[in-house]
């Protein structure tokens, strides 16, 4: 048994030892995480963890246990789309759209360090993040639109 | 992946007792840091993981003029760090940002990742010029240089810290890494760090990795480099020395004449820059 707090909300699911946050979160109906490498390589499966993005395939539900996960499920609020999620759209960079949430909450996670990210920051902050039907240049675009929102200059 | 042979997660809360638990089962059990090699490459005999997470070794201090990285530290926490940066011109925020991805780096620890020991470590070939030593236990407490770790019988200590020994800590030091992808493991990477006194390089280390053996310094380019002026001509020469002195092979990333051209270029590029000519290559 492991005790998150997923979008908000307490939980006390089952897991067994060796059990990824992947497989419990999915387990659980949390689909918006994505399984796709399952070895840390494309980022489909991004949540945030305490704040930080990480690859929920490589950690180790155990060790997740009494810490905070935010997955696409939760970034709206109230039907409201988050503000990275409305950037998305407007910019088109979306296309089959699976690596779209764990790119999403890899933006949010870099623009609540970092305001007004360079071009560069921002390519580095979704490094980790492979999309195969793009050129990344929508995304990029995207979180700079998102960045001017979040100032509130959009 | 997850891991179905695993029975037990272990959460000790001293090193004592986290290595009682790994000496009594040596092939059935691992320690668990950021877990990120352990989820994909854990053997099949391992069925107890010894979370280290609550030995209080996530801190980043100083201790005199040494650096002293807790070995839980992750990836990103030494990356923020206003010590890190402030360490050898920054030199091991700069490897660090060019570390796989910032969700990885968000998991890795630093003890890991030095240990771990990936034959494309970046962070090993960037430890071994910083001259870092590991702090172990394994029934006492003990200090190793990063080259020494492992090499004894029976399963390898408990690491609780990596210390960056202050004369390093003030030296200046460059790294290079060569991959197809930003995220990519390196096809090659090499390190370099010197003590300069007066325009004269005093003693000098240098590290290639990814050759494609695990990072291993080059004591003959170091030797060669000592009391020079790191003049153009001479960084030349030992860039062409490194690159004749790796054990370079084939291997799928990039074909050993391949490396040799690209330690030579690396080398090069590593000297020049602490010589103060070298260009952003980004």
């Amino acid at each position: 048994m492991i005790h998150l707090t997923v979008n908000g909300k307490e939980r006390d699911w089952d897991a067994l030892p060796g059990d990824t946050l992947l497989d419990v979160l999915r387990r659980e109906g949390i689909t918006g995480v994505k399984k796709g490498c399952g070895s840390g390589d494309c980022g489909a499966c991004t949540v945030l963890l305490g704040g930080r993005a990480v690859n929920a395939c490589l950690v180790l539900a155990a060790k997740a246990d009494g810490a905070e996960v935010v997955t696409i499920e939760g970034v709206s609020s109230d039907g409201a789309l988050h503000p990275v999620q409305e950037s998305f759209l407007e910019a088109g960079a979306v296309q089959c759209g699976y690596c779209t949430p764990g790119m999403v909450l890899s933006a949010i996670a870099l623009l609540a360090r970092n305001a007004s990210p360079t071009e560069h920051e921002i390519r580095e902050a979704i490094s980790g993040n492979l999309c195969r039907c793009t050129g990344y240049v929508k995304q990029v675009e995207a979180i700079e639109r998102a960045a001017a929102r979040l100032r509130g200059e959009r | 992946m997850s891991l179905r042979q695993v029975q037990r997660i272990a959460r000790p809360t001293t090193v004592e007792e986290a290595w009682a638990i790994r000496r009594a089962a040596p092939d059935a059990s691992r320690f668990l840091a950021g877990g990120v090699d352990l989820v994909l490459y854990a053997p099949p005999s391992v069925t107890t993981l010894i979370d280290l997470s609550r030995l209080g070794l996530d801190g980043i201090r100083e201790e005199g003029d040494d650096l002293v990285l807790g070995a839980m530290a992750t990836l990103s926490q030494a990356l923020e760090s206003p010590l890190v940066a402030g360490s050898a011109g920054g030199f091991l925020r700069d490897v660090l940002r060019r570390v796989a991805s910032p969700p990885q780096r968000n998991l890795a620890t630093i003890g890991g990742a030095a240990v771990r020991g990936h034959p494309w470590s970046d962070v090993v070939t960037a430890l071994l010029v910083l001259d870092a030593q590991l702090e172990t236990y394994d029934g006492r407490e003990a200090r190793l240089s990063l080259a020494a770790a492992g090499a004894g019988e029976g399963p390898s200590p408990l690491v609780r810290a990596i210390r960056i020994p202050g004369a390093w800590r003030g030296s200046r030091a460059a790294f290079e890494k060569f991959s197809r992808a930003a995220v990519d493991v390196a096809m090659l990477n090499c390190a370099c760090s010197a003590l300069v006194e007066r325009g004269t390089c005093r003693e000098a280390r240098v590290a290639v990795g990814g050759t494609p053996a695990l990072a291993r310094r080059l004591l003959d380019v170091e030797r060669s480099l000592a009391g020079t002026k790191l003049t153009a001509v001479e960084t030349r020469a030992a860039a062409e020395e490194a690159a004749r002195g790796i054990e370079a092979r084939d291997d799928l990333r990039a074909s050993a004449a391949y490396r040799r051209r690209l330690a030579r270029v690396g080398v090069e590029r590593c000297l020049e820059s602490i010589a103060g000519r070298g260009e952003e290559t980004g």
